[in-house]
């Protein structure tokens, strides 16, 4: 009777098969270490912007007999954003559909401080309708057309009228 | 006529146990590990918006970290003073007047008690009108304060 002996006839090949790693360890730490960067994650990044009201803003409404220094003004209107610098209406933008060319108006904002020698102060004189995203909006293209020192006040519809 | 298969010493090949690709598992956990790294922020968060306000974004570079400041908070319904309810939106509307009495009396009085200086954070939904905000300005004026601030959210 013939006995078949199987044996290993050479050393097994590493390029034979495929190398297993184990990866139950890295698992592990991964089971650890995203749970705890999950919670200390932070998706939303929240910044503050710092404004200034005219001087005596609470006084001014109450009492007109004083003149406030002219600075360049930005009147945010639902249709319209207007450049004047005390009662001389400099340049202005029309908006529709609440969108207008951010482009242009920062340019002309910074040809406007640069040129006229404006200093860095800017005043934006909203109407009451516009929405607060708005404001923050123009705020921002102050900032960035070079103006530190950014002024909220509140726009008159009919100038005329008065406040 | 039935196939069996042959190994080792002849006997039929048991079973193997069920071993799931851990390969794209390991993928998927990397990119997630990476994109945690990224968005990991040891400072937390300070400052803690109500759900019912959505602040506007700004993409200004002058935008500054938010620091712990009395905190006036406007949603679409209620006016808040560091998270207690002063006003409804719908009443100072309703009123001609610019000042909001009840923020008033609270922003007064945590100044006299020395609990706060002239800083104010107003956090305020993005699609408030101007003209709330606006009475919530001229009020916090009035109280004292000079050192405004908006809070936006960042981008870019």
């Amino acid at each position: 009777m013939k006995i078949h002996r199987y044996t290993r006839s050479s050393a097994p090949d590493a390029l034979d098969g495929e190398m297993e790693i184990d990866v139950t360890p890295i698992m592990n730490m991964f089971v650890i270490l995203i749970p705890f960067l999950v919670s200390m994650a932070v998706f939303t990044h929240l910044a503050i912007i710092r404004f200034s009201l005219p001087s005596n803003a609470s006084a001014q409404l109450e009492d007109l007999s004083g003149k406030p220094t002219p600075k360049l003004t930005v009147v945010v209107s639902q249709k319209y954003l207007a450049l004047t610098h005390g009662e001389t209406l400099l340049d202005s933008l029309s908006v529709a559909d609440g969108r207008f060319q951010e482009a242009d108006f920062v340019k002309k904002l910074t040809s406007l401080r640069i040129g006229r020698g404006l200093g860095e102060e800017v005043i934006i004189a909203s109407h009451d309708t516009v929405v607060f995203e708005r404001v923050v909006a123009v705020m921002d293209y102050c900032s960035e057309a070079g103006f530190t020192k950014i002024g909220l006040s509140e726009g008159t519809v009919d100038p005329a009228k008065g406040i | 006529m039935r196939n069996k298969t042959f190994t080792g010493a002849g006997s039929l090949s048991r079973s193997e146990a069920f071993r799931p690709q851990l390969t794209s598992l390991i993928d998927v956990m990397t990119i997630l590990l990476v994109f945690l790294i990224k968005s990991f922020s040891a400072e937390g968060s300070l400052i803690t918006v109500p759900r019912d306000i959505a602040p506007p974004v700004s993409v200004s570079s002058r935008a500054k970290p938010p620091h712990v400041i009395p905190t006036v908070s406007v949603s679409r319904e209620h006016v808040l003073f560091n998270d207690s309810i002063v006003a409804t939106v719908r009443d100072i509307d309703s009123k001609d007047s610019l000042s909001i009495e009840p923020l008033f009396e609270r922003i007064r009085a945590m100044r006299g008690d020395g609990r706060a200086g002239e800083a104010i954070l107003i956090q305020a939904d993005r699609l408030l009108p101007f003209h709330t905000v606006k009475k919530v300005m001229y009020t916090c004026n009035k109280a004292g304060c000079r050192d405004f601030s908006f809070l936006v959210i960042h981008e870019g």
